[in-house]
């Protein structure tokens, strides 16, 4: 049976334990899980169905930091589920390196260290012959890199192009059908859970950057890094602009861009009946290969649609190393 | 690529297929012939020949080949081109905006503001020839950004 730590217990953490509990039982043991303030650790496997509200209510939590138990005698996968760090990729990137140094398999929703240091991480699992999962990096359940891993990596792709940041798409869709200003939309985006109330990352195009970078790396190989990323946010966006673009049947989204080498994140106008134009918080992605032509996928790119993607990459690992 | 290319012919048996015969040599496609006999200057009809070339290079190499012959090449033009809608927020120069289009050859079809005279949206519409497109479209880009605007452009 393979055996998880799950390191980072927030939203994404607790919907993974409770899909770890309810439909994906007996198939993984989670040995280990830590959130800020500390570490649970069960050599046996921590029992899912006892785990109180707060992790550090529970019997047996340590204030420790798990890094120690990240460990080949316990552990065979790191979920890594801390919050992105865009300046140096901290905690999550130091939990990833430990983890793959001492030989086992990590799955991240963390965009943070692949934005700032994918080949390096890349090379660090190769080196170390782990392998390094991270489908809930970018658009949530949007399976793009399964796709590519296992269906596309025959053809030539040319170029990537999508709407990934649901905030953003939330805010513009409130503009576009309700008239409302980006003020107003924003606020509403937090009440409702959908914006953090830092909201930067997602209005000044920096979270599209970031994801733009992963996939830029993982499906073109391009080697970028985020301070490579030409990026325009939402910000100047206005209620005339968008009824400008209303009015040729069109609206205004803010859209992640991979092309010729290089990757912008920029606002554009786009046809209501484009097929990458979808509203709320959905995520659309383009991409565009020598022999599929174009090929767009859509979905939920936050919230509990990711942990279909980390679910998909822990039975990868199982499926290519832990089941005979 | 599609390209009109304007001629004058002296009004002499032979000439016209001399002409087609360089065209046809560099790799071009006749699509159609006008003559504009009503405007006869200095004894040679224009003629328009519509023509497909692989590319800009053939154009030219007909050109050469054509004035060889002694016949003036009045004129060449793309015809491929785009209909586009840029808006373009921000910048309160709306007579300098129109010159970075007109600076960058390109034919604006229309212009709309709205908005307050602090941040006034512009929709312009214009003419783009397709072959370059993307890269006149990145040098309008960094001319508005230049005049503290943003430029944002059709998604294809």
């Amino acid at each position: 049976m393979m055996r998880c730590a799950i390191v980072g217990y927030g939203f994404l953490g607790r919907a993974l334990v409770k899909s770890l509990r309810e439909s994906y039982g007996g198939r993984v043991k989670v040995t280990c899980i830590a959130n800020s303030r500390g570490t649970l650790f069960k050599e046996g496997g921590v029992d899912l169905n006892q785990l109180p509200a707060e992790l550090s209510e529970a019997v047996g939590f340590r204030e420790v930091s798990p890094i120690d138990y990240l460990d080949k005698r316990w552990v065979d996968v790191l979920v890594e589920l801390t919050p992105t760090n865009v300046i140096d990729g901290r905690p999550g990137i130091d939990y990833i390196r430990a983890a793959m140094r001492a030989g086992l398999d990590v799955v991240t929703a963390n965009k943070g260290p692949l934005a700032l240091a994918f080949d390096e991480l890349m090379r660090e699992a190769e080196d170390k012959g782990v392998l390094l999962r991270y489908e809930a990096t970018v658009g949530g359940g949007i399976p793009v890199f399964t796709l590519h891993r296992y269906y596309l990596k025959s053809d030539k792709l040319i170029s990537i192009r999508g709407i990934l940041n649901g905030t953003s798409n939330y805010i513009l869709t409130r503009m576009h059908f309700e008239g409302m200003p980006m003020d107003l939309a924003l606020e509403e985006a937090r009440m409702l859970g959908i914006a953090e109330r830092d909201s930067k990352l997602d209005t000044e195009g920096i979270d599209t950057a970031i994801k733009s970078v992963i996939l830029a790396n993982s499906l073109l190989q391009a080697k970028k890094r985020l301070s490579d990323v030409k990026i325009t946010g939402i910000n100047s966006i206005t209620l005339d602009a968008i009824h400008a673009a209303k009015e040729m049947g069109m609206t205004i989204k803010l859209m992640g861009l991979v092309e010729d080498g290089k990757i912008s994140v920029e606002p554009r106008l786009i046809r209501l009946n484009h097929p990458l134009c979808v509203h709320g918080t959905l995520n659309a992605i383009d991409i565009i290969a020598e022999n599929l032509g174009s090929l767009t996928l859509i979905g939920h790119g936050a919230g509990k649609s990711t942990v279909t993607a980390l679910l998909s990459d822990l039975n990868d690992i199982a499926r290519l190393k832990y089941i005979d | 690529m599609r390209f009109k290319v304007t001629v004058g012919l002296p009004d002499r048996p032979g000439t016209l297929l001399r002409t087609l015969e360089q065209i046809a040599l560099n790799g071009g496609n006749i699509i159609s012939i006008i003559h504009n006999r009503e405007r006869i200057t200095g004894g040679y009809v224009p003629v328009n020949i519509q023509v497909d070339f692989p590319d800009q290079e053939c154009l030219e190499r007909s050109k050469v080949s054509i004035e060889s012959l002694g016949i003036p090449v009045l004129g060449t033009e793309t015809l491929e081109k785009r209909v586009e809608t840029v808006l373009i927020l921000g910048p309160s120069q709306v007579g300098r905006v129109v010159d970075t289009f007109n600076s960058l050859g390109l034919k604006i079809v229309g212009v709309s503001v709205s908005g307050l005279p602090s941040s006034p949206c512009l929709k312009v519409v214009m003419e783009l020839p397709i072959q370059g497109r993307k890269t006149l479209l990145d040098r309008l880009e960094g001319a508005v950004s230049s005049l503290g605007g943003l430029l944002i452009r059709e998604e294809d």
